[in-house]
């Protein structure tokens, strides 16, 4: 039994690092869901299938070459390799799911295009884990450095650091395409009304195609990141990240940007520290498992009191 | 716009649902003189989740909600007849009759479908989905952590068995028996329900919630009703299956039952029992007959292939820098293909919505509203 408080400052710190962690996961991918939401107000429910292969991209590259034996220089240059191909499979699996399960059915009843994307999540995950993998877990090589750098009272590894700098800078990125290039400014024409956007001479199916293939790159980088923080990777590995994403993209307000971003590292940090703070009331010991819990009672909650996101002011028809 | 489908729907003989039904009834009452105890296994399960089934149908095929945590209300179902019906559950001393556990079961789901839909169902379908699959997951994990009621993943057995008149219901055949009741009397209410006011209300909420709000209807009050429908047949099925299983365990209630009772209701037809029940018997009936030794020693007649097609992959290996793996043989095709079920339903959920998005058994209403094209005009003659 713990006793209020009784943590030192240098264990909230760490768990303030470990939220920022998990949230910087779950802000790529929500990216995604928020992404093709405003495009095609359609939660791509295969998306979380989308990131695992991501990681099984990773991990495939990474084993290639070498695998526990790579060291010094190579090791930056193997995992830029795999960020890189993951983002390609990704993409590659996003756009093959566009193509075959939603396009054939945007404009059947509302129903049809969801139960698709159920489908296809079905299908990948269990083609994984069952087909090829016989329910067993494959396992990222541990080569990243270790070692942590002291940063106030909070010791952050460098794979964290890895992570959650190059989360960011994935994410900045994004945004600026999508504000500041001719294609970013097609994607948010198509948010904004589809067939205005056809009228301004806006090519709306390669549009809905890019933005597909942009948020799948977001998914395959997080999976990298995700194997290298956890290792251990399996075909339904990307059920739960999955939804908490959405959740985040739900808590930022869907279709907005920023607010997957802010949604994704506000549900990463609420798992975490929110579970500790609720295990320093006498006589609660929450397990691990509490967290997802405390993801999907969030969702529920925001839904009811801001369904458009906690932190927007303006009203859609969206929810 | 009348098209060559709905003239001939109207044209063609249907037999009428009772006879549908009864001649379910009929094969089922049947089969129990001629099949032995596995197969009557198989068609129990069938049963059980054609029974659930009917219920997500009224969820999705007739309100169109789309609910992908029926799984919870299963567990609920099963839990409640666990809990107060085996002497092992930690939480209750002593036991109470099932014939009193399975109403309270039944009317627990309900209240927790109206529970859990109360927030969500004013708001837009889409967010029902990832709600109820959440919610799904939250009752899995509380089960898996809540030791003190349910056991943990240790899980409860010794459940004590439905008694009736002769003495008490443990053999499969009465358990295929119970089933076979509980799937006719969910028939017949759902049918009776669908063919009502509330039913015909589901249906224009289903088809346009605007137009049907505007019509008068109270959206809310009436998806309200269609969920706990469903979540209340989703509890009846599990307090069928908690006995007959004799062990409740969280494992049992993951994310893949949900997915089954989708499956088998869009492929079979939403909207239309004989179409779920066939979808069962496809989903459920033919993973289980995969796995039986019958389909093994057919199989096994197969062997001359098996060693045909491994030599030939043997000289592909040797020829290239494939290395294929080999076919096991032949006698364990059965239980491979059945490992792989998940495979094909979720191929199968695709494919029948890009191709066939009203199910192989489709509901005439239901398969007009999903083959027609809504956004195209119509202009000029077809």
């Amino acid at each position: 039994m713990t006793v209020l408080f009784l943590a030192s400052p240098e264990f909230w710190a760490d768990q303030f690092v470990n939220g920022m962690t998990t949230g910087s996961i779950y802000a790529l991918i929500a990216l995604g869901y928020t992404m093709v939401y405003g495009v095609l107000q359609l939660i791509n429910f295969a998306h979380g299938e989308v990131f695992m292969v991501g990681a099984f991209a990773g991990y495939g590259v990474l084993t290639a070459l070498g695998g526990d034996e790579i060291s010094g220089a190579m090791i930056a240059l193997s995992i830029l390799i795999a960020l890189l191909v993951a983002g390609v499979a990704s993409m590659g699996t996003a756009l093959a799911i566009e193509r075959v399960a939603y396009r054939p059915l945007r404009h059947a009843p509302r129903l049809a295009p969801l139960i698709s994307a159920i489908g296809v999540s079905v299908f990948l995950s269990h083609l994984v884990d069952d087909g090829f993998l016989s329910g067993e877990a494959k396992f990222y090589p541990t080569i990243f450095p270790t070692g942590d750098l002291a940063l106030g009272p909070a010791a952050i590894t460098y794979l964290q650091i890895f992570l959650i700098g190059s989360s960011l800078a994935m994410m900045f990125l994004l945004y600026w395409t999508v504000q500041k290039t001719k294609i970013g400014r097609s994607i948010r024409a198509v948010s904004e009304s589809r067939d205005n956007a056809s009228l301004m001479g806006i090519n709306v199916n390669r549009t809905i195609v890019v933005t597909f293939a942009l948020g799948a790159i977001m998914a395959g980088f997080a999976g990298v990141l995700y194997g290298l923080f956890y290792s251990s990777i399996r075909g339904s590995m990307g059920f739960l990240p999955g939804v908490k994403a959405f959740t985040a993209a739900v808590l930022g307000g869907i279709g907005s940007i920023q607010g997957a971003v802010i949604g994704g590292y506000f549900l990463g940090l609420t798992e975490t520290v929110g579970r500790e703070l609720l295990n320093e009331i006498p006589g609660v010991n929450l397990p691990n498992q509490w967290k997802d819990v405390v993801a999907f009672s969030l969702l529920v909650l925001v839904l009811i009191f801001r369904p458009t996101g906690i932190f927007r002011q303006r009203a859609t028809k969206r929810a | 716009m009348p098209n060559a489908r709905t003239l001939r729907g109207r044209t063609s003989l249907k037999l009428p649902e009772w006879g549908q039904a009864l001649i379910f009834l009929g094969v089922g009452l049947v089969s129990l003189l001629f099949l032995d105890a596995t197969w009557i296994r198989m068609l129990f399960l069938v049963t059980l989740y054609a029974t659930l089934g009917m219920g997500l149908n009224v969820v999705v095929g007739l309100a169109g909600l789309l609910d992908l945590g029926f799984v919870a209300f299963f567990a609920t179902g099963a839990y409640v007849v666990a809990i107060w019906g085996a002497p092992i559950s930690p939480a209750v001393t002593g036991t109470t009759d099932f014939w009193i556990l399975l109403p309270m079961a039944v009317l627990a789901g309900a209240g927790i479908g109206l529970l859990l839909g109360l927030p969500v169902l004013p708001l837009r379908g889409d967010y029902l989905a990832i709600v109820t699959l959440g919610f799904g997951e939250i009752i899995r994990i509380l089960a898996l952590n809540m030791d003190n009621f349910t056991r943990g993943s240790s899980g409860i057995f010794a459940i004590d068995k439905p008694q009736y008149g002769l003495g008490q219901v443990d053999h499969v055949n009465e358990f295929f028996v119970m089933v076979l009741i509980a799937a006719m009397i969910v028939w017949f209410v759902t049918s009776r329900l669908r063919d009502s006011r509330v039913g015909r209300a589901w249906e224009a909420i289903r088809e346009d919630e605007d137009v049907a709000a505007g019509m008068g209807i109270d959206t809310t009050k009436y998806k309200l009703m269609a969920f706990a429908t469903g979540a209340a047949i989703g509890a009846l099925g599990g307090a069928i299956y908690a006995p007959f299983i004799d062990f409740v365990a969280p494992q049992s209630f993951s994310l893949i039952v949900s997915i089954n009772v989708l499956a088998l209701v869009i492929i079979g037809g939403m909207g239309n029992t004989t179409g779920v029940i066939a979808g069962a018997a496809i989903l459920i009936g033919v993973p289980e007959i995969l796995q039986f030794d019958e389909t093994a020693n057919l199989l096994a007649r197969f062997g001359w292939l098996r060693d045909a097609a491994n030599t030939s992959i043997d000289g592909l290996n040797a020829l290239t820098t494939l290395d294929i793996t080999k076919l096991p043989p032949a006698e364990e095709w059965g239980d491979k293909l059945a490992l792989y079920r998940f495979i094909v339903f979720g191929a199968l959920l695709v494919l029948v919505m890009v191709l066939r998005p009203s199910g192989l058994f489709p509901s005439r209403r239901r398969q007009l509203e999903f083959d027609s094209e809504p956004t195209e005009p119509v202009t000029g003659g077809v």
